[in-house]
């Protein structure tokens, strides 16, 4: 086992400990946990899976898309950030600033469709306390609130394209300032080769997730007219891009001591995809597309994507990583917007069902309509929690695949009849 | 011609009607090889697929016989013509059997080495595949020239699942095709392409769904009797790729088959926009 295992060992140890110990102090929670490991038993036991069929639970997307937006408004904390997870054995987390950052587009996103201006205002509490954090090399800190005054690349990219959303809404030039600010932090980071490694990377290693990093970037350049952030999101999309396989597998994740999560690796096709489309690069979208397709292959004949898998999935771990479905579901209906191919709506469509029967309808805050790390709640990723990443994740997915459908439905109606 | 027939039931309407029209076309099969209809996977697939009331109707019309003169209720009316029989519908493939006198063997996977070694023992020329499992090499080794099935789309254009919906959606003909099975889905050899005539007098998708499945009955006696007088040889799918697998429609997408299904039906709409 290498230090970094062995660090990353002694660390989830210890987050265990003191989780449990949150426990003795709210024994109430004890109620809630006992539910869902129940009703997570009892779905295992009962659930078929079958080529000719999918899950459908008939419920709302509207309805859920609310259910899972209250959750992220009840976990935005005093200080304006999100927290990163409600905890069944210690409650709330920290607020945490990568996916503050990420959430504030979200927050944009369904006040439009809603017309509800409360998430405006909690996308303006989240930017201002965003902006208290920024270091004064432009950088933003890793971990959660408090954690440390390291600065990292990849919380940095994720605040940056909070800053970048509420610039395109706000047009106020200090939120431009502070994210040409961090821009340059992360160009001069950027190593020759377009990857980001060192002491501002997560283990001080190079990652083809840290796409998401270039996608942010491909947005700084859009809004600000600074094509430095274009040739920097491109050099990034071009390393990452020669670590994909023909096997649809993506070299580079890089996480010591931890399996390659579904996350991480929709990660890669996330960030790849939209910076793709953003910089007008078509081998971009194909080589993400030919990987999104053994996914969509996987999840259409078993009807489950494995929590983790080995290199070239030549083996998958049988949980299922909840966020890295959501982010499925998100690529596949942005390929359906690019390429018209029915088959990724008609996935995620079917994924999305699925993940809305994982949404808690009735239960504690922290709890309705929160989105579980794994299935089953014991599984390796994010063990009984609900995290704030995935809410944001499942609705975009949501709000993408209401888009579409209305779009699609509207565009149908309108064709002319086919000639018999 | 040793004709064998694989079943998802033996209360399948499809397979009972498949056994009935290779009888009139001269081939009594020699036997036929039903999963067990009571099994919890199928009993849950289904109460997913029709709800708890289509199924307590489907069990409805399979056991209780149906009175006096009056037809017995069939879920696809398009199979009356061949289970139609002295007055009586005949119910299940068991029916079946015993009017035109073959034997009908239970099993819990058509793949398990004992099933194999029924299908074996029959000794067929070909097999019919009127459902069941996805069927693996050793099974697919049995039969003298190949499984066939009459698969519900052209091929190669729209393989996998879905097939009529997916060719509404992406303005492919609606029609059959009889092939032989492979390893791979849907690509094994072609044998026969029909195209569906007049597909606008399908009134909805199931309609459509059950018009193909007759349409493909048929054709598949046609077959069967051609490769047994010689007249017929199968030929490779010409392009086996990704871009042409489909899978199982969502409801929301399956609606939207609906509607180009009954745009294609109302060609009158289309003449006033032209006009």
């Amino acid at each position: 086992m290498s230090f970094n295992s062995q660090n990353a060992v002694t660390s989830q140890a210890t987050k265990a400990l003191s989780e449990a110990a949150g426990l003795l102090r709210r024994p109430q929670r004890i109620f809630s946990l006992t539910r869902k490991l129940a009703s997570d038993r009892l779905r295992l036991a009962l659930q078929q899976r079958h080529l000719y069929s999918y899950a459908n639970t008939k419920r709302d997307t509207q309805e859920t898309l609310h259910l899972v937006l209250r959750w992220i408004l009840d976990a935005q904390r005093a200080d304006g950030g999100i927290a990163a997870y409600y905890s069944l054995l210690a409650g709330y987390s920290e607020s945490y600033p990568e996916v503050t950052g990420y959430t504030v587009p979200t927050l944009y996103d369904f006040a439009r469709v809603s017309g509800d201006d409360a998430l405006i205002v909690a996308a303006e509490r989240a930017t201002a306390w965003l902006l208290s954090l920024q270091m004064s090399s432009g950088a933003f800190p890793g971990g959660l609130h408090g954690g440390g005054s390291i600065p990292s690349v990849f919380n940095s990219g994720q605040v940056l394209q909070g800053l970048v959303r509420v610039y395109v809404e706000t047009k106020r030039s200090d939120i431009l300032q502070s994210a040409i600010a961090a821009g340059d932090w992360l160009v001069n980071q950027q190593q020759a080769d377009g990857s980001w490694s060192g002491p501002g990377a997560y283990q001080n290693a190079a990652h083809t997730y840290y796409s998401m990093v270039a996608w942010a970037l491909a947005g700084l350049s859009q809004c600000s007219r600074d094509n430095r952030f274009g040739a920097a999101a491109e050099r990034n999309l071009d390393w990452t891009l020669a670590r994909f396989r023909p096997s649809g597998w993506v070299d580079g994740i890089n996480l010591q001591g931890h399996p390659n999560y579904l996350h991480f690796f929709a990660y890669i096709l996330q960030g790849s995809l939209e910076c793709a489309i953003l910089q007008r690069r078509s081998d971009g979208v194909e080589a993400v597309a030919n990987s999104a397709w053994v996914m969509l292959r996987k999840f259409e004949t078993n009807k489950f994507l494995c929590g983790a898998y080995d290199q070239d999935f030549r083996h998958g771990r049988p949980f299922a990583c909840l966020t890295g479905n959501t982010q499925m579901s998100c690529v596949w209906l942005r390929l359906f917007e690019v390429t018209s191919d029915l088959r990724y709506l008609n996935a995620a469509l079917k994924m999305n069902e699925m993940l809305k029967e994982s949404v808690a309808e009735r239960g504690p805050r922290g709890v309705i309509g929160g989105v579980c790390g794994s299935y089953p709640i014991w599984g390796r990723y994010q063990p009984l929690r609900y995290i704030s990443w995935g809410c944001k994740f499942f609705a975009d997915a949501l709000m993408l695949e209401q888009r579409l459908m209305r779009f699609l439905e509207a565009q149908d109606s309108e064709a002319l009849p086919c000639a018999s | 011609m040793r004709v064998v027939i694989l079943s998802s039931s033996v209360y399948s309407e499809t397979a009972s009607a498949m056994a009935v029209r290779l009888t009139q076309a001269g081939h009594v099969p020699v036997g036929a090889l039903a999963l067990r209809a009571l099994n919890r996977g199928t009993l849950l697939r289904k109460v997913g697929q029709w709800g708890l009331r289509g199924v307590m109707d489907y069990a409805r019309a399979k056991v209780v016989p149906s009175r006096g003169n009056r037809p017995g209720v069939l879920q696809n009316s398009y199979l009356r013509p061949w289970l139609e029989y002295r007055g009586r519908t005949l119910r299940s493939l068991r029916e079946v059997a015993t009017v035109y006198d073959f034997p009908v063997a239970l099993c819990s996977d058509q793949n398990l080495p004992r099933s194999v070694k029924q299908l074996t023992k029959w000794s067929p020329d070909v097999i019919v595949f009127a459902g069941g499992n996805i069927l693996r090499r050793p099974l697919l080794n049995v039969p003298r020239l190949g499984v066939l099935n009459a698969h519900l789309g052209l091929l190669p254009e729209i393989r996998g699942m879905s097939s009529p919906e997916w060719s509404l959606l992406k303005d492919v003909p609606l029609g059959i095709t009889i092939h032989y099975i492979d390893e791979g889905i849907d690509t094994g050899h072609v044998l026969r392409r029909c195209e569906l005539s007049n597909p606008t007098h399908s009134e909805s998708i199931s309609d459509l769904r059950h018009r193909l499945t007759a349409f493909g009955i048929d054709k598949m006696a046609e077959v069967v009797a051609a490769l047994d007088r010689g007249e017929i040889c199968a030929t490779p799918q010409s392009q086996i790729n990704n871009d042409t697998q489909f899978f199982v429609l969502h409801d929301r997408l399956r609606a939207l088959a609906a509607d180009r299904l009954e745009r294609l039906r109302t060609p009158t709409t289309a003449g006033s926009l032209h006009d």
